[in-house]
């Protein structure tokens, strides 16, 4: 089986400066007063793994413990300092839904910015493009600026726009948590399909239940490093306890 | 950077929309603006430089040309810090958003000199053949631009005091640049240091080729190509080196 990502011994080290310094000002008497404090620390510490492709893989762990981290790394957003991470395919990472759309623009006109954000051609979202308006259900305000959607309208546009671009291997923040029950139980549905066409999809999640039910193998975080990594059900009982015990 | 080709085109476009949206007359604001200083500047200084020659002309060209260089470099200066979910919420290649931004100025002030051509035709009764050289002046302005742009942009994003710094760089730029006075004024000392500005002679071969029917000097044309590639260098050098860390400072 061909692998879809390979993580290796991926570090990431942010540093918190003890004063917020973004002006030339600032830095220039920082200089002259040798205040360059900062505190190091490391978000991701060493992390290897690798996901097969046609996998669904959950990343689960308490808040700030790397995961969001790891996967803006593996979307490239973020640089790390060790390490090297490779991805077959093409890729298209969901930390935020509606990246780029533009509130003065209209439905359309942001569908294919959006989708030409997530990686496609013109061409290919002329092909979906019904398709993505009769999922989100809002063929009749195709003309109408995003801002003046409803928060609702909005997220649908967005997610149905996403779940037509088609890539290879998703990248999912918890972004599809969102949304009334209706509109969660189609996402799940959307996950499922994709999971039957052989995508491969790299989940974050608080949601146990839902790692559960969608990911054979699952890594659990903590303070950057690898607790356990395998099979889920494994890897749960490991964070409940983690969680009793601390 | 050709496969989003696509992207680029869709975000060159949203610019222009969101530029001229909600505006009554919307690009001619463009071309209104520059022309009404231009009528201001000629009422001042009519009498001052009235032994020269196409005065009025060559002052409209002028402002034109510093206005995509004014407007290019101060809104690729922001292209990466006002979209900022676009920088840490999805991987795009960040050259797009500073290049789209260019790109957007280039048709504006494209649309602007295709505009002023009747304008300079009425002004001085014909049309010089050698305009058809202002598109090769033009990409290579272009070029410029998008490397100042670059760079701008990247410094931009950790040191936010840029903009009131090049704000006054730009204006004072624009006093030593041919632009509201002629070039003949220029002390014959100082000319040597004034030739330095590559601005200078971007304006005097725009004034060349559309006015004055000349073709460009030789030595203008490759001393500006030769400054607009150490710009394009130094800029995409600049940005690559920082957008690693644009998604942790922005």
């Amino acid at each position: 089986m061909m692998d879809a990502i390979v993580v290796d011994h991926i570090s990431k080290r942010f540093r918190i400066p003890h004063e917020k310094r973004t002006t030339l000002f600032h830095n220039v008497v920082g200089v002259v007063k040798r205040q360059f404090n900062y505190e190091e620390f490391w978000a991701l510490n060493d992390v290897s793994f690798t996901v097969e492709k046609g996998e669904t893989f959950g990343i689960i762990g308490r808040n700030g413990s790397g995961k969001s981290t790891l996967l803006k790394v593996l979307a490239k957003v973020l640089y790390p300092d060790g390490g090297w991470v490779s991805m077959n395919g093409r890729v298209a990472s969901f930390l935020e839904l509606g990246v780029g759309f533009q509130p003065e623009l209209t439905a359309e006109e942001n569908v294919y910015i959006y989708s030409s954000v997530l990686g496609m051609s013109r061409k290919d979202v002329k092909k979906v493009y019904e398709g993505i308006f009769d999922f989100a259900e809002l063929k009749r305000f195709e003309n109408m600026k995003l801002k003046n959607f409803s928060s609702g309208m909005y997220l649908r546009l967005a997610f149905s726009t996403a779940i037509h671009a088609n890539p290879d291997t998703f990248l999912i923040d918890e972004v599809f948590a969102v949304g009334d029950e209706a509109f969660q139980k189609k996402c799940t549905e959307k996950i499922n399909e994709f999971r039957e066409q052989g995508k491969t999809i790299v989940f974050v999640s608080h949601a146990l239940d839902a790692v559960k039910s969608l990911c054979r193998r699952t890594l659990l975080l903590n303070e950057g490093r690898i607790v356990s990594i395998g099979d889920t059900e494994k890897v749960i009982s490991d964070y409940l306890d983690m969680l009793q015990t601390s | 950077m050709w496969q989003y080709r696509g992207l680029i085109k869709n975000l060159t476009i949203a610019e222009l929309k969101n530029r001229y949206q909600n505006t009554s007359v919307g690009f001619f604001w463009s071309i209104l603006g520059p022309f009404l200083l231009a009528i201001v500047l000629y009422v001042v200084f009519k009498n001052l430089f009235k032994q020269e020659e196409n005065f009025a002309v060559n002052l409209i060209v002028g402002i034109m040309a510093w206005r995509f260089f004014a407007n290019g470099t101060m809104s690729s200066l922001s292209s990466i810090v006002s979209k900022p979910s676009l920088v840490t919420k999805v991987y795009i290649p960040r050259e797009i958003l500073t290049l789209s931004t260019v790109l957007s100025n280039l048709i504006c002030s494209t649309l602007e000199f295709v505009v002023l051509l009747p304008i300079i035709f009425m002004l001085i009764g014909k049309m010089p053949a050698t305009v058809i050289l202002f598109p090769v002046l033009h990409l290579l302005y272009f070029w410029l631009v998008l490397g100042g742009g670059l760079f701008l942009a990247a410094l931009f994003v950790y040191f936010r005091d840029l903009s009131q710094i090049w704000e006054v760089l730009l204006n004072i730029l624009i006093f030593c640049s041919p632009i509201i006075y002629p070039l003949s004024t220029v002390p014959a000392h100082l000319k040597t240091y004034y030739m330095l500005n590559p601005l200078t002679r971007l304006v005097i071969m725009y004034r060349d080729v559309m006015v004055a029917g000349k073709l460009p000097s030789l030595s203008d044309f490759g001393i500006v190509i030769g400054f607009g590639a150490l710009v394009f260098l130094v800029g995409s050098f600049t940005f690559g080196k920082l957008q690693r860390r644009f998604a942790e400072a922005i």
